[in-house]
Order: C-alpha cells, then sequence, then structure tokens
C-alpha cells in the first residue's frame, strides 16, 4: 500500500513537473489564473471541451444558445449582456449540465432495468447488481419512507423517493468521473430537484387535509382583518424548506469539487512541483471522501424529502381528526402536527 | 380509556416513527413559531417598501406596515407560544 502511495505521488510529481516546464514554454495568449481555471470548470457552460493532460483541451464545438422572450443583448459597463428571467428572456440553452442529467438518467435507467430484469419464479435475486439495487431500494422504502412518513402512508410515496435518491446520486458519481461534470453542483439543477420535493409535499398535504383544510392552515389560524399579513407570511414559509434543500446540496457538492481543485491548484499557485507530494495525497483522499459525499448528500436529500412530506400528510390527518371548526390551526409548511396533543389524551 | 400517542411520536396510521422524525416533528410547532414572529415584519418590510416605491409615497407606507407586520408577528407567535404551552 505504501509502495502505491510512493509511486501515486512520484506520478504526480513528475506531472506537475512537466506540466510546469511545458506552460512556461508556451505563453502566448491570456493563461487563466489557478481560481479561473477553477471556476471554468465547475460552472455551467455550452461549450464543450476534453481535457488533456499536459496540453491544450480539444473543443467539441458549442451547442447555439436557445433563448425564449425577449433577449436582445443589453451594452452595459462589462460589455453586451444577456438579460436575465426577471426582465423577460428565458435561457433554454443546452449546457454541459444538462447533458449529465440526460446522461445520469440514462444510466440510470440502463442500470436499474438490467439489475431489476431478474428470474420472477424465483423469490430470492441472485447476482450482485439485483441485490445492491434491492438493498438500496429496501433501505429507501423503510428507513426513510416508512420511517419518516408512516407505514400506511410511507410507501405510496416510495416511487419518487427513489427517484430523486438515485438520480442525485448517479449525477454525484458522474461529476467523480474524469471529463464530466457534476450537475448537483448547479444551483438550477438542485432548485429544480427541490421544486419537485416542493409539488409532491404540497400535494400530500392537500391529499391529506384536503383543500379546505390545507387553504386553511395558510390563514395562520388569525383573525381575517390580518390574512393579508399573515397569509404572506405562511406563503412565504413554504418555501424555507426548498430553498435549504437547494443551497444545502448545492453548496455542498461545489466545495467538495472546489476544494479538490484548489488542492492540486496549489502546485501551480506556490509554483513548484515538490508541493505535490503533499497536494496530491490529500486530493485524493478528499476525491475519496467525494465519493463518499456522493451517497450521503442524495441520502440526506432523500430522507429530508421524506420528513417533509411526512410532516405534510401528519398536518392533513391531524387536522381530519379534529374538524375543521377549531380555532387552534397549524403551520401550512409540510407541516408538523402541532398544537392538539391534548384531544389525544 | 388507553391513551394515545401523541402525534409526534406516530406515523399516520399509528406506526413507530423514527427518532429524526420524531424530533422533526416536536419542533416544527415552534420552528412554525418564530417564524411567524420573524416573517410578520419581513412581509411588513418588504411589502411597504415594494408599495412605496409603486405609489411614491415615501417611506411611510414602509414604517407603517413595518409596524403592522411586527405587531400581527408577535401577536402570532404569543398565540401559538399559548397554544404550546396549554399543550404542556
Amino acid at each position: 500500500m505504501r509502495k502505491a502511495m510512493v509511486l501515486f505521488a512520484s506520478l504526480f510529481v513528475a506531472t506537475a513537473w512537466a506540466s510546469s516546464e511545458s506552460s512556461e514554454g508556451h505563453g502566448e495568449g491570456h493563461e487563466p489564473s489557478t481560481p479561473e481555471y477553477i471556476l471554468h470548470h465547475v460552472s455551467d457552460s455550452n461549450d464543450f471541451e476534453l481535457e488533456v493532460p499536459l496540453g491544450k483541451p480539444i473543443h467539441l464545438g458549442a451547442i447555439p444558445p436557445i433563448r425564449v422572450g425577449s433577449c436582445e443583448p443589453k451594452m452595459t459597463d462589462h460589455g453586451p449582456q444577456i438579460p436575465g428571467l426577471g426582465e423577460g428572456c428565458l435561457d433554454l440553452s443546452i449546457t454541459k449540465h444538462t447533458v449529465m442529467m440526460w446522461l445520469a438518467a440514462l444510466l440510470l435507467l440502463g442500470t436499474v432495468l438490467i439489475w431489476s430484469n431478474r428470474d420472477k419464479t424465483k423469490l430470492v435475486p441472485r447476482g450482485a447488481g439485483a441485490n445492491l439495487i434491492e438493498m438500496l431500494v429496501l433501505f429507501v422504502r423503510d428507513e426513510m419512507a416508512i420511517k419518516n412518513i408512516g407505514k400506511e402512508d410511507g410507501p405510496r410515496y416510495v416511487p419518487y423517493l427513489l427517484t430523486a435518491f438515485f438520480f442525485i446520486l448517479f449525477m454525484n458519481l458522474l461529476g467523480l468521473v474524469p471529463w464530466m461534470a457534476t450537475a448537483t453542483g448547479n444551483l438550477a439543477v438542485t432548485a429544480g430537484l427541490a421544486i419537485c420535493t416542493f409539488l409532491v409535499t404540497q400535494a400530500a398535504g392537500i391529499r391529506a387535509a384536503g383543500l379546505g383544510g390545507y387553504l386553511k392552515h395558510l390563514t395562520g389560524g388569525v383573525h381575517p382583518l390580518l390574512w393579508p399579513i399573515m397569509i404572506p407570511v405562511e406563503v412565504l414559509g413554504l418555501f424555507t424548506k426548498p430553498f435549504a434543500l437547494t443551497m444545502r446540496l448545492f453548496a455542498n457538492m461545489l466545495a467538495g469539487h472546489i476544494v479538490l481543485f484548489f488542492l492540486l491548484g496549489l502546485i501551480f499557485i506556490l509554483g513548484h512541483p515538490g508541493v505535490a507530494v503533499v497536494s496530491v495525497p490529500f486530493a485524493f483522499a478528499i476525491y475519496l471522501l467525494e465519493l463518499f459525499v456522493a451517497f450521503v448528500q442524495a441520502y440526506v436529500f432523500t430522507l429530508l424529502s421524506a420528513l417533509f412530506i411526512g410532516m405534510a400528510v401528519a398536518t392533513g390527518h391531524h387536522h381530519d381528526d379534529h374538524g375543521h371548526g377549531e380555532q387552534g390551526h397549524g403551520h401550512a409548511e409540510g407541516g408538523a402536527g402541532h398544537d392538539h396533543g391534548k384531544a389525544h389524551a | 380509556m388507553e391513551a394515545k400517542e401523541p402525534r409526534e411520536k406516530v406515523g399516520s396510521d399509528g406506526s413507530e416513527l423514527g427518532e429524526t422524525a420524531r424530533q422533526m416533528r416536536a419542533a416544527q410547532p415552534y420552528i412554525a413559531a418564530v417564524w411567524k414572529l420573524v416573517g410578520g415584519a419581513v412581509v411588513g418590510v418588504l411589502g411597504g417598501y415594494w408599495l412605496d416605491k409603486a405609489l411614491k409615497t415615501g417611506p411611510w407606507l414602509m414604517v407603517g406596515l413595518s409596524l403592522v407586520g411586527i405587531c400581527v408577528g408577535f401577536y402570532g407567535f404569543l398565540r401559538e407560544m399559548a397554544r404550546l404551552g396549554k399543550r404542556k
């Protein structure tokens, strides 16, 4: 093991040395600084390129942008800029993160279809793949759905939870493969996933409480004269949980990759190939940690989704148990058994 | 009559919930109460600011609605706390 580590480190030292020499040799055009290089690699773009070790990246081409609405470029101090969504321009361009999502979806479909296609006449699945899939599916059902939503309602939400878990897992893992990108390190992707959880949570709340009960929760249980203030407060409160889901997944995935790149970038920032002896093993350790984080983040997103759905369902059933006429109310947000505990006794 | 488990400890069907779910459900009424306190002020300030901009009424609507928002937030918070106190 020690020999392997020494070999691994020396390989990277040699690579870094050769790289620094080759970059000294070039010098034409604008050489991006290390932070610029890192930001370029973690950010989204519709320009596809393949990195070549010790060489210039190969440009595979750019997909022309697809924009809907009033998208005429506006002149600013920083040059022409495309208006944002708030100014009426919807950007539907196919970027590298979009492609990564498609790839993750295709891989997911292929893997699950192949591994779940077992001999149905036999009760016990055979093969590592089928057993692995079964173990993960059972984990999501028993440890996440049933433990957070309940035995009766939990299985109903298992398909969504499984989809979210495997999709996020595949996107996270794809980001660790060379030449690929981490789609979950993009705020738009995590926001899209959080919106899906938000919609499922609200649908679960409406299903359990009925539309009337759900809307009643939004009034905050106060006098109708106070509704103009209380309804926006409750509606705003609905978005706190998807916001937390969005930021947590995005920040965790992006931070891991930036740390990884910066550890390797230290060689170039400090300008001595000897730094690789320290930074490469560290980067390797972080890479292994990232592998673990890929599973943890998929798990946490799914667990939190199940928790929110469970709280929305509990609020709905709670509401049904006590009727609608009661003064006490719950919180609209997916949520939470409230204040009728006395009545249970 | 046999006492039922509080709602925070059981699923919709009365099954035992996981530890995290139980803790989250127990904490949720308090989080909701605090959100009312903060949210009232936030909605008052933002709503007043937006109305002031739209109607060009200077700072007055923002000041007024901030006070209203803070009062409604406090009222909602105290109401929720009183109910939680009664429950205990």
